[in-house]
């Protein structure tokens, strides 16, 4: 973003270093690296009591023997395929839905308050009688995800159908396409810039949500493992569980949801601002 | 290609800002023949897109009719195409795909489509276009995408709305001389809407005034300019310029 | 398809249909209410699984009386409130601070993405661990939810104003904290209110995930306190709370301040 523009000097170190800054895996990771620097400073000056504030070399230690013992890789398996489950079934339930209500205005009118109220209980909220009802179990965590999901596609879908241009709606049929055609050559199409957007903000909800299921109900996953190491009083698995939790964001973001956007959404000019 | 009658057309909506019923169109009369170029002008804000727009059937009018060849008109249709200022192209699909859209509605094989695409794309000089997406193309392009898409539909009425408004000067003149040209070579019957006087006379067999809102035919002028037409010769012609002055003495003064 | 041909929402009627507006706003929850009622009626759901209408109504008048309803509430609502404004107040200088250098904000930004995706409910294990169960860890976690956001979303404001208006206050004579006085915080107030409201979305669910977890008053404790004696009723009107009361506060207060310093000024056409 900002360091390219930046006046680089003349010295001996200058080429190399502009050659690094214009490396893409610097812009991403490179801020972190004094605040690394940083952090294991604080921890050498027990600015915070060491047991409650570990530094990145000891992190760096329980990542190594956790995946070793083959606990780091299960629980994140076991995390993300919850995620990929709630998320598929939230969108699956969201996007029809908001597709409703954005084309059909008396539709629009009945369900936007109940749609706002629910979405202001809020997932947690549904924990206890979920608890009541399914138990400590799968399904428990899997209804939280989707309920956290389904309301970011929901807006996000029907803001995208809604503000499909009259003209193009217009253009299309006086060259003669029936509603049908309108719905899936013009209106899907249209939206799609917002349903991405939907998806994405989805995703980081659903994320959240995750976790705190993770949290509260879990038998295993990175959640767990954070609040499992709270138990035990182990700040290192802590921090190590949310530094995972952030990098695997990054991941999804930039492996599955960029790449998608790409393809679709600036192939064919119509970037939204993010 | 056939016969276009405006009858008595009037169209009343309710503004709510107002909360005021206003009339944007009374009592509209007109008649277009097979293979006539007919312009629309009048004061900015006058009505003439909303009249276009109740021709094009995308607004009902409240009272009057809208016939074409004997048959009434209700709701859009390909028969009537739409050429929009705003150029309406579908930004994901390709210039090729945007003209074979409406011969796509109608049922037609991807062969054939294709082949009646390639020749509207070439007739409009865009040939080579053909795999690019709209956002790749100026605005001046992207237009002539607009129009080659309504020609290969065949339409029976050709509507056009401000269609060069959002396009630069000289653009526009190259974008009006390709127009009579391709208008000259296929005669398509067009009604052509634009708050540009020089545009709408040098493009037109007929102008029709249309006065300050509610919007009345104020009056109709033939234009009978030889043809072919371009920008060179008519600029300093007499004739052409002596049109342009009654017209725009028209649109400029309100009327008695 | 006329539902979809419009870009742009419809001015509101400003001739007597308030009423109407009203009804409308009624009917889907008269709906749900009737059919909820109808759906434990035909299914005769017992009290263990799930409430009526009726249950749940009486546990609102014993909580109230009892007078531990309003402590929960004050409690929660005393907890957000305390947090979020802890966190605007210290978000939005510091996002106008670290905007102004656009070097050091492109430096900033993915640091402050990847905080904001920790946001809240990540952070209670260590929260719990370095304050204790209480006060301290749920103010903590109200204050980050809202933090991190805000200040992405001020610096995301800052950097959409057009640098031509910053020339412009330059070549008016505009010194620099004048400069950040009337262009970059008017400038970037679309963005901070946003950046608030969604924030405050993260704080209030944040807030009832830390309060299951680690407090011993406020609506979370009472929805998982009920949960252990099977009290659905109770569990329920905890939930019924929790969305009016954020409902409220989104509808009454934060979407009226976003229409205002937004729509008044003619930043944006709409707000969601």
């Amino acid at each position: 973003m900002a360091l390219a523009g930046t006046v680089l000097p003349a010295p001996w170190w200058g080429r190399p270093l502009r050659w690094l800054v214009r490396q893409p895996a610097w812009r991403t990771l490179g801020p972190f690296v004094p605040i690394a620097a940083l952090w294991a400073l604080a921890v050498e000056l027990e600015i915070f009591p060491r047991a409650f504030f570990p530094g990145p070399l000891e992190v760096l230690r329980a990542f190594g023997s956790l995946i070793y013992k083959g606990v780091l890789p299960q629980y994140l398996q076991d995390s993300v395929v919850r995620l990929a489950v709630g998320t598929g079934l939230g969108v699956l339930a969201g996007v029809p839905f908001g597709i409703l209500i954005g084309l059909h205005t008396r539709s629009y009118r009945f369900f936007w308050p109940l749609v706002i109220f629910f979405q202001a209980i809020g997932d947690i909220a549904w924990l206890p009688i979920l608890l009541i009802w399914f138990g400590f179990t799968l399904t428990t965590m899997t209804f939280v995800i989707v309920y956290t999901v389904v309301f970011p596609v929901i807006f996000n879908t029907a803001l995208g159908v809604r503000t499909v241009p009259l003209e193009m709606i217009r253009a299309a049929q006086s060259l003669g396409a029936p509603r049908w055609r309108i719905l899936g050559d013009v209106v899907l199409p249209g939206a799609l810039p917002n349903v991405v957007t939907g998806l994405r903000n989805g995703l980081g909800y659903g994320w959240r949500a995750l976790i705190a299921a993770e949290i509260i109900v879990g038998t295993s996953g990175i959640g767990f493992m954070m609040f499992d190491a709270r138990r035990s009083g182990s700040v290192v698995e802590m921090l190590l569980g949310m530094i995972v939790l952030g990098i695997l964001w990054y991941v999804v973001d930039g492996g599955i949801l960029a790449p998608l956007e790409r393809a679709t959404i600036q192939r064919w000019g119509m970037v939204t601002d993010v | 290609m056939s016969d276009l009658v405006i009858r008595e057309l009037t169209k009343t909506y309710y503004d709510l800002y107002s909360g005021q019923h206003v009339t944007a169109v009374q009592d509209v009369s007109l008649e277009l023949r097979e293979g006539e170029f007919v312009s629309i002008v009048g004061p900015s804000g006058c009505g003439k897109t909303t009249l276009l727009n109740v021709i094009a059937g995308f607004i009902p009018p409240t009272r009057g009719e809208v016939l074409l060849d004997g048959r009434r008109v209700q709701g859009p249709g390909p028969d009537r195409g739409v050429v929009f200022q705003s150029f309406a192209l579908f930004p994901w699909k390709t210039v090729l795909q945007n003209v074979a859209f409406g011969l796509k509605m109608r049922g037609l094989g991807r062969a054939e489509r294709e082949r009646v695409a390639r020749e509207h794309i070439a007739l409009v000089g865009l040939a080579g276009s053909e795999g690019q997406y709209p956002h790749e193309l100026s605005g001046g392009m992207q237009q002539r995408v607009g129009v080659a898409r309504v020609l290969a539909n065949h339409p029976e009425v050709m509507l056009m709305d401000e269609p060069f408004a959002s396009v630069d000067a000289q653009t526009r003149m190259t974008l009006q001389e390709e127009l009579t040209r391709i208008w000259e070579a296929k005669h398509p019957t067009v009604l052509f809407v634009t708050h540009d006087v020089d545009e709408a006379v040098f493009l037109a067999n007929r102008v029709v005034v249309l006065s300050a809102r509610p919007a009345r035919v104020r009056e109709v002028v033939a234009v009978d300019l030889p043809r072919p037409r371009s920008w060179t010769a008519l600029v300093e012609d007499a004739a052409y310029k002596r049109l342009v002055a009654r017209v725009l003495a028209l649109v400029r003064t309100p009327a008695p | 398809m006329r539902a979809a041909a419009r870009t742009a929402p419809r001015p509101q009627r400003r001739t007597g249909t308030a009423a109407a507006a009203l009804l409308w706003f009624a009917a889907p929850f008269a709906a749900l209410v009737a059919a909820w009622l109808l759906a434990v009626r035909a299914f005769d759901v017992p009290l263990r699984v799930f409430p009526g209408p009726g249950d749940v109504v009486a546990a609102f008048r014993q909580q109230a009386a009892v007078g531990a309803l309003w402590t929960h509430v004050r409690e929660s609502l005393t907890r957000v409130l305390v947090g979020s404004t802890l966190a605007v107040v210290t978000s939005v200088p510091l996002g106008i601070a670290i905007s102004t250098n656009r070097t050091v904000a492109g430096f900033f930004a993915p640091i402050l993405r990847f905080f904001s995706v920790l946001a809240g409910i990540a952070w209670i294990p260590l929260a719990t661990l370095w304050f204790g169960y209480g006060f301290g860890a749920i103010t903590f976690i109200i204050f980050n939810a809202v933090f991190f956001i805000v200040v992405y979303n001020t610096m995301l404001g800052v950097s959409r104003i057009p640098l031509a208006l910053r020339h412009a206050a330059r070549s008016l004579g505009a010194g620099p904290v004048q400069i950040v006085l009337e262009v970059l915080l008017p400038g970037a107030l679309p963005n901070i209110v946003t950046g608030i409201r969604t924030g405050m979305g993260f704080a209030w669910r944040g807030l009832i995930a830390a309060e299951i977890i680690a407090t011993n008053a406020g609506l979370g404790y009472m929805l998982f306190l009920a949960r252990d004696f099977y009290r659905t009723e109770v569990i329920v009107l905890g939930m019924i709370l929790i969305g009016a009361i954020w409902v409220a506060i989104d509808r009454l207060v934060l979407a009226p301040l976003e229409r205002r310093t937004i729509e008044r000024w003619g930043l944006t056409r709409r707000v969601a």
